[in-house]
């Protein structure tokens, strides 16, 4: 039993509220990522649940304890941060077996810890170097070794990729999957802006802003059916377009093809949706950027009453900036209504 | 940028002058002009150490710095007779000890107002900065009351402790400075780990501040090596606990002076100085140069 439960916790600094009564539960072995802006308080959140944070009201519960009045050496968490924080002058063995030998273990314990860690992680020939002598890569499975020798309930990642190049995230991205495929039953938290690491490593994904909780579901969950227009832009790349809807009808005038457009103010189409077509369709415009992904080409236009969108088309499509493009709507769409709210959402809320 | 970039366009480029010198030819020129300035900057070293090797005759006779007859007299006199030798230790156990306490309290104090919340910690710097303004001349008379009254008056640890308190205010902001860049994560993962402040302290941050440390052992060895009016006066009634620099003094008698014995005892004097400095300089300028740096 290590779950982790967030029980309407607040954080606050003098008058200011930063975290404004969160709840998520988060099972044992789940791979939960808190994503959301910079100043959104995941991190906030991140360090409450570590001890680094004092916890202002609410709970915070691990393996069924309550903790919040824990040291965070006593609360089963590691923490693997942003930064690395490892100890310049000591080696990768000491950087990972110096909490153990610190609070007295036995020398051939610690050794063994720390050689199973490096066993895991591919650290057997980095044992005797110092931090400064691997790159940012090694440095950051160093750092998450310091994490496993402690054999922790819960890990706590605060960012960790963010100071890697976009090659050896991608690269570091997949060990950490693989790490949690390794450590059976071991619960990750892991926080992050970017939402694309936030999708591909998730089991459940909580999306904060402003020091509240948006959305808490499985990544395709949010995908598909978001709650709301924050998680909808939020999740997903390039972002939803988003268009006005006045009594079902888009700002020039045309009548999408939705049923139950009357009632909502927005309408939400990913890129993957708009499908282009030769005459007639919901969204006609005219091509700005074309941008070549290889897999995709994202052409991005604006439509007649100046809305920059963005569609996606087959890889190879030859399209020119300046072109005249029409779209039908062909795929999920997405209504909202005048606070942001899904409809379906609201739908479900008068049900329930 | 915009300035460069305009100063470029406005003004017509330099025309290019031909070497007055070449660069090599540059080089030798500068190298001595300052050899020339280094052998003024030497010489009163130099003419101490070659008058240690004279007699008291020699010395005013205008020879030269090379000793016609060298002579290690001086040194055995100065040794022996002056008690020299004495002096040595004692001014050995002043500076270790005042070296080891101020380390230590300089490294506690800077890393508590370098990384801890501590209210009034404005005001209480600025006090510290305060009394760095305060002449020695000022304040000796009350430390030495003050050594009196705690039974230190006349005894070599007296002269220690009081020999810390001369720079510990600048070795404190030293650290202070030193520790309050490092980042905070350092200590949050040492927490992580379960190690409680004072392991921290010791393990992770003194080891990292190793530049300062030698910095403050280099500085604080000078000083209290070096260091002659606080000797002087608590050593006044008390000829026993003399340093060396009070001990050279005495060979200034009232109708003759003893030159030779007093720059030998003046050499014996910055022998240990000078290793301290061979040694340990590299480390030194780091330590500066990584706190200017910040």
């Amino acid at each position: 039993m290590s779950g982790v439960i967030l029980n309407n916790v607040k954080k606050r600094y003098g008058a200011v509220e930063v975290i404004k009564g969160v709840d998520i539960e988060i099972g044992e072995g789940e791979f939960c990522v808190f994503v959301g802006p910079s100043g959104c308080g995941k991190s906030t959140l991140l360090r409450m649940i570590a001890g680094l944070e004092e916890i202002s009201s609410g709970d915070v519960q691990i393996g069924g304890r309550r903790v919040n009045d824990l040291d965070p050496k006593d609360r089963g968490a590691a923490m693997v941060f942003q930064t690395y924080a490892l100890y310049p002058h000591m080696d990768v063995a000491r950087n990972m077996g110096f909490g153990l030998s610190m609070n007295g273990w036995p020398r051939d314990e610690v050794d063994r810890r720390v050689n199973e860690a490096a066993r895991i992680l591919q650290l057997e020939p980095y044992l005797d170097r110092k931090p400064r002598q691997l790159s940012g890569g090694q440095r950051q499975r160093v750092a998450i070794g310091r994490a496993i020798v402690r054999d922790p309930e819960v890990f706590l990642f605060d960012e960790p990729l963010s100071n890697l190049d976009a090659e050896l995230r991608v690269a570091t991205r997949l060990e950490i999957a693989k790490l949690h495929g390794t450590l059976e039953n071991s619960t990750m938290i892991y926080v992050t802006h970017d939402q694309v690491e936030a999708m591909t490593l998730a089991d459940k994904i909580v999306v904060l802003r402003d020091g509240r909780v948006e959305q808490v579901g499985a990544p395709m969950d949010l995908y598909e059916t978001p709650d709301n227009l924050f998680v909808a832009g939020f999740i997903g790349s390039p972002k939803m377009n988003f268009m006005a809807l006045d009594n079902g009808r888009l700002p020039d005038g045309t009548a999408p093809a939705v049923p139950g457009a009357a009632g909502a103010a927005t309408l939400g189409v990913r890129s993957d949706a708009l499908r282009p077509v030769e005459s007639g369709g919901d969204v006609a415009g005219e091509i700005t950027v074309v941008e070549q992904l290889g897999d995709a080409v994202f052409a991005h236009f604006r439509t007649g009453w100046g809305q920059e969108m963005v569609a996606r088309f087959e890889p190879g499509t030859r399209l020119r900036a300046g072109e005249s493009v029409r779209f039908a709507l062909a795929g999920r769409t997405h209504l909202f209504d005048a606070e942001g709210r899904a409809l379906r959402a609201a739908a479900e809320r008068l049900t329930a | 940028m915009a300035d460069a970039a305009l100063s470029r366009t406005s003004f017509a480029p330099p025309r290019r002058r031909e070497a007055w010198l070449s660069p090599r030819a540059r080089r030798t020129l500068v190298s001595i002009v300052l050899a020339a300035i280094c052998a003024v900057w030497v010489y009163p070293i130099v003419w101490m150490i070659s008058a240690s090797f004279k007699t008291n005759g020699e010395i005013f006779a205008d020879s030269g710095l090379i000793p016609d007859a060298p002579t290690f007299d001086n040194y055995t006199r100065a040794w022996r007779e002056a008690n020299i030798g004495q002096y040595f230790f004692n001014t050995l156990f002043v500076t270790v000890g005042s070296v080891i306490i101020t380390t230590i309290a300089a490294a506690l104090m800077g890393y508590v107002l370098g990384r801890r919340p501590i209210p009034g910690k404005t005001a209480l710097m600025g006090l510290m900065v305060f009394t760095l303004f305060i002449p020695q001349g000022f304040t000796i008379i009350p430390v030495f009351e003050l050594l009196t009254s705690v039974g230190l008056g006349q005894s070599l640890w007296g002269v220690m402790l009081a020999t810390c308190g001369h720079s510990i205010v600048i070795f404190t902001f030293l650290f202070a400075g030193y520790f309050g860049q490092m980042p905070k994560e350092l200590e949050e993962a040492s927490r992580m780990d379960g190690v409680g402040p004072l392991k921290t302290f010791w393990y992770v941050m003194l080891p990292l501040s190793k530049p300062i440390i030698v910095t403050v052992i280099v500085m604080q060895t000078l000083q209290a090596w070096n260091d002659f009016l606080l000797p002087l006066v608590v050593t006044l009634a008390n000829p026993d606990l003399r340093t060396l620099s009070v001990g050279v003094y005495s060979f200034r008698g009232e109708h003759f002076i003893d030159w030779g014995g007093m720059t030998a005892a003046s050499a014996i004097t910055i022998i240990p100085i000078i290793l301290l400095f061979l040694f340990l300089q590299r480390y030194f300028i780091d330590g500066l140069a990584g706190a200017v740096k910040g």
